[in-house]
C-alpha cells in the first residue's frame, strides 16, 4: 500500500496530531473543520510547532521547509477526491459523525479508503449510512494523544470491512515507526477498555473523596505498580468528565455490565464543576 | 549466626521469592513453623492465604509464640485479619511482582515499620506504606482487575495476546501489558485475590474471566 495524500477532518487536539504525524511521513495532508477559521489556527499552530521541532535539532530545517506546503487547509467541497485516506477526527457525537460520512462517502473517489479516529463508537454502526461498495474501504484508525508522539495505534475493523485493507494499513503504519494493532469492532476496543479498572478500582479503594487516601493510590500505583502517573492525576490530566463519558459510554456499550460500572464519586466530581486541571479543580488543587 | 538469626520467615518453596528469601533468613513451611519450639523476635508470614485461611493460621501462630509478627495479607481481606489477629503487627503485599520492586505494606506503629523496611532492604527492595487497610492493597486489587480485563477481551477474540500487551504499553504508557504482567505475577494468584473478593462484597464486577480460569489451570 502506498498513501500520498490524507485528509483529516476535524482540526481539534488530536486532529492535529494526525495530521501533523502524516506530514512529517512525507505525505500531503489537508485539514477540515466546520469552523474555517479553527482549522486555520491549526495550521498555524502545526507550522509553529515543526519550527520548534527544528529548532530543537528533532527535525531537519529542509525537511520542514518541505513540509510547510504539503499541508493546506480547505472546505468539506474543496478536498482533493482522489486521496488515498480520509481521518475523521471530529467531536465524539454518533449522529454528527455519521452524516458527515455520507457526505465524505459521496465526495471522495471508490478508492479512498475512510476511516474514524472515534474512541467509543461501533465502526459498524459509523459506517451504516455509506455505499455498500464503500463499506470495504471504511475501517477505525484509532490513534492516542499526542498523535505525534504515542506511537498506538488502533486498526479496527468493521463487519463489512475489507480485512485485507486493514491489514495493509497496519503494515503501512507499522512500516512508519507507528505500533497498529487490529482489533474487533466493540466497545473502549483495547485500551479504552482495558484501562477501565485502572480508574475503577481505585475508584473502589477510595469510595468517599478522601485527598489523603487519593495521594496514596496515586503513589502505590506509580512507585509500586510503575505506571507513568496514578489513576486520578491522570483522571485529572484528561478531565474527570471526560473519563466519566468514557466510562459510561462503554458501560452502557456492555449492556450495563458491572466491570465497566461507573462511580458515584466520578459523577459527584463533575457535579461539582471539579473537572481536573482543566478546571483548576479535580481531586486535586491547581491554583 | 547472621544480623537476621532472630527472624523466621514462614514461607513455602512454591512461593515465587523463596529462593531470594531463604539464603538471608531462617525459613519454614507454615506446618513446620506451628510445630517449632525455637524463639525468635520477628516472625514474617509470606504463606500466600485466603482470608479464612489466613486467620486460622495466624491465630495459632500467635498462640504458639510471643514474636512479633508481620504477615503478607495480599490474598485476604486486610481489615478483618487485623481486627480477628490482633497481635499481627503489620502487614504486607510482596506475592504479586511488582515491576519497581517496591512493596505495599501496613505497619501498626513505628517500630513494625522499621522491621517492615529493614526486611524490604535485605532482599533489595523497599517499601511503600498504605495508611489504613481495608479490603486489600491499592496495587494487587487494581492490577488484577486488569488482567482479569485482559483475559475477558481474549476470550471475545478482541485482538491477540501480542496485541493487547503492545496496545496497552504504547497507548497508555504501560510498563508491561496485562498478560505479560500477570504470567510475571502468576494467574493462580490472580484467580485466588479476585475469588476472595467476589466472596467478600458479593460484588459481580469481581466475576473472573473463563480465559483467565482456563489459561491459569483453575479447576
Amino acid at each position: 500500500m502506498e498513501l500520498k495524500k490524507v485528509i483529516v477532518i476535524g482540526t481539534g487536539t488530536m486532529g492535529q496530531g494526525i495530521a501533523q504525524w502524516f506530514l512529517q511521513q512525507h505525505l500531503d495532508v489537508e485539514m477540515v473543520d466546520s469552523n474555517h477559521d479553527f482549522a486555520k489556527k491549526s495550521h498555524a499552530k502545526i507550522l509553529e510547532q515543526l519550527d520548534t521541532l527544528a529548532s530543537r535539532g528533532k527535525l531537519s530545517a529542509d525537511d520542514v521547509a518541505k513540509f510547510k506546503p504539503r499541508l493546506n487547509v480547505v472546505t468539506l467541497e474543496q478536498v482533493d477526491p482522489n486521496s488515498d485516506l480520509v481521518v475523521e477526527a471530529i467531536i465524539e457525537d454518533l449522529e454528527v459523525k455519521k452524516d458527515l460520512f455520507k457526505k465524505i462517502d459521496e465526495l471522495m473517489s471508490d478508492k479512498t479508503i475512510i476511516a474514524s479516529n472515534t474512541s467509543s463508537f461501533p465502526i459498524t454502526e459509523l459506517g451504516k449510512n455509506l455505499r455498500d461498495s464503500r463499506k470495504p474501504n471504511f475501517l477505525g484508525l484509532h490513534f492516542f494523544n499526542p498523535a505525534t508522539i504515542m506511537k498506538l495505534v488502533e486498526v479496527i475493523n468493521g463487519l463489512e470491512t475489507n480485512k485485507d485493507i486493514s491489514n495493509e494499513i497496519l503494515s503501512w503504519f507499522n512500516s512508519r515507526g507507528k505500533v497498529a494493532v487490529l482489533c474487533a469492532d466493540a466497545p473502549g476496543f483495547i485500551v479504552n477498555r482495558v484501562a477501565r479498572n485502572f480508574y475503577g478500582e481505585s475508584l473502589r479503594a477510595v469510595e468517599n473523596y478522601d485527598l489523603k487516601l487519593i495521594t496514596e493510590v496515586d503513589l502505590v500505583m506509580r512507585e509500586v505498580g510503575g505506571f507513568k502517573m496514578g489513576p486520578f492525576e491522570l483522571m485529572d490530566l484528561i478531565g474527570i468528565d471526560v473519563n466519566l463519558n468514557v466510562t459510561e459510554s462503554v458501560y452502557k456499550a456492555f449492556f450495563d455490565e458491572p466491570r465497566f460500572k461507573p462511580h458515584r464519586l466520578q459523577k459527584e466530581m463533575v457535579n461539582a464543576q471539579r473537572l481536573g486541571r482543566k478546571s483548576k479543580k479535580g481531586f486535586y488543587l491547581y491554583e | 549466626m547472621n544480623d537476621n538469626s532472630n527472624t523466621l520467615v514462614v514461607i513455602d518453596d512454591n512461593h515465587p521469592l523463596y529462593e531470594v528469601i531463604k539464603p538471608h533468613f531462617e525459613v519454614r513451611n507454615a506446618k513446620d513453623a506451628l510445630a517449632s519450639f525455637d524463639t525468635y523476635e520477628l516472625i514474617i508470614d509470606l504463606t500466600a492465604m485466603r482470608t479464612k485461611g489466613k486467620i486460622a493460621f495466624l491465630k495459632e501462630l500467635s498462640r504458639t509464640t510471643k514474636a512479633e509478627i508481620i504477615s503478607d495479607l495480599t490474598l485476604s481481606w486486610g481489615e478483618m485479619v487485623l481486627k480477628e489477629c490482633p497481635k499481627i503487627s503489620g502487614a504486607l503485599s510482596l506475592l504479586f511482582f511488582s515491576p519497581t520492586q517496591k512493596v505495599e505494606y501496613f505497619a501498626k506503629n513505628e517500630h513494625t515499620k522499621s522491621l517492615i523496611e529493614k526486611f524490604l532492604t535485605v532482599i533489595n527492595k523497599s517499601g511503600i506504606e498504605h495508611s489504613h487497610l481495608r479490603l486489600g492493597f491499592h496495587y494487587p486489587r487494581a492490577i488484577s482487575m486488569i488482567v482479569n480485563e485482559a483475559y475477558f477481551a481474549l476470550g471475545e477474540n478482541l485482538a491477540t495476546k501480542e496485541a493487547i500487551d503492545l496496545a496497552m504499553k504504547n497507548g497508555v504508557n504501560y510498563p508491561l501489558g496485562p498478560v505479560e504482567w500477570g504470567e510475571k505475577i502468576g494467574l493462580k494468584y490472580i484467580i485466588d485475590l479476585l475469588t476472595e473478593y467476589s466472596e467478600i462484597t458479593q460484588d459481580p464486577r469481581y466475576r473472573i474471566a473463563q480465559e483467565l480460569k482456563m489459561t491459569g489451570k483453575y479447576i
